[in-house]
């Protein structure tokens, strides 16, 4: 049972390039750039277990970093060489700027592959893993500076206590950011969308995977959860405020964002 | 010691910043750490959090009960 879990998680991502044909680099890409983290920041993503948000936030605040470090450079004309050297020594022992993120998921395989594609791409630095369930969440009040879930809030049974608890974690001012599947109200996309979504997924879910029932099943659930405007309430329920959605391809995924204040 | 285990070669601990978040996921109060067991413990409830592989269990449904008495039923004093 053991292995079987395992290698899930590890088809996990093979299968999301596949089905998704790499697009969901592109709106993962998209989210972190829609974030704009500044160093500093403090990211909670909930249900991230192999770490693509993650990762995508470290590089994002590392070169943002290295742009902030060449401005001041830029500034230190007139220093001396060693100054200069001084200087740039100790900005260096710190490449991240004090940006951390803490990755939380449900599943212990899908963070054991996050920890070992960490370890393969060298990222160690400001990155932690917990076993947490987004329903009761295991953090202080008042603590993090953005709460992301990407395509793991429509597998929570009580999606109205995932979003309590991400408004609790999260500190006044602090960004709630969701990337999801979401509806597609053109109906020319809507169909194609259909036909690829019945057709091909689950034909690549066994053909990946060997799983044909838990594709079709996950594209059945995409059908299933709440269109944008739905979910946007949802999350003012919650409390956050300035509530918005950004639909991506037409509304085949969509983000949704909103603020502690 | 001998640890128990699927055969990593010692329990690893856990990211010292994440003890400064991480709370007890039932009450929210904070957590122990308690090194010789490599566990999260909330006294107050009498249970602890395993960490395996260094990623600390913070589910309920993974916690022990730590076999101490609640404090208000406690008439030991140590």
């Amino acid at each position: 049972v053991y292995q079987v879990f395992e290698s899930v998680a590890k088809k996990y991502d093979v299968m999301n390039d596949s089905m998704t044909l790499g697009i969901h680099r592109v709106w993962k890409d998209i989210l972190i750039h829609k974030m704009n983290p500044s160093p500093g920041t403090l990211l909670l993503d909930v249900a991230g277990g192999t770490g693509d948000i993650a990762f995508r936030f470290i590089n994002y605040v590392r070169s943002v970093r290295e742009q902030q470090l060449q401005r001041k450079l830029k500034h230190h004309q007139n220093l001396s060489w060693q100054e200069i050297f001084e200087s740039y020594q100790e900005d260096k022992s710190n490449s991240l700027g004090d940006s951390q993120v803490v990755v939380c998921d449900i599943n212990r395989e899908m963070l054991k592959v996050g920890k070992q594609k960490a370890q393969h791409l060298g990222y160690s630095e400001g990155l932690s893993w917990v076993l947490g369930n987004a329903e009761e969440l295991p953090f202080d009040d008042d603590k993090f500076d953005v709460y992301t879930i990407a395509f793991g809030i429509r597998n929570v049974t009580r999606i109205d206590l995932a979003l309590q608890e991400a408004y609790r974690v999260l500190k006044p001012g602090g960004r709630f950011l969701c990337l999801e599947f979401s509806r597609v109200s053109n109906p020319v996309i809507s169909r194609l969308y259909d036909l690829y979504s019945f057709q091909v997924i689950p034909v690549l879910g066994e053909v990946i995977a060997g799983d044909w029932k838990s594709y079709q099943y996950l594209v059945e659930s995409i059908r299933q959860f709440p269109p944008q405007e739905e979910l946007k309430a949802m999350i003012e329920d919650a409390g956050f405020f300035k509530v918005d959605y950004e639909n991506l391809n037409f509304g085949i995924v969509a983000i949704h964002s909103g603020f502690k204040l | 010691g001998q640890e128990q285990g699927s055969g990593s070669a010692r329990p690893q601990p856990p990211e010292p910043s994440l003890l400064r978040f991480l709370v007890c996921p039932l009450s929210k109060r904070p957590l122990r750490y308690e090194e010789a067991t490599n566990e999260l413990i909330n006294e107050e409830l009498g249970i602890a959090y395993p960490i395996i592989d260094g990623i600390p269990n913070m589910v309920p449904e993974a916690a022990r009960r730590t076999h101490k008495q609640p404090p208000a039923e406690d008439s030991k004093q140590p």
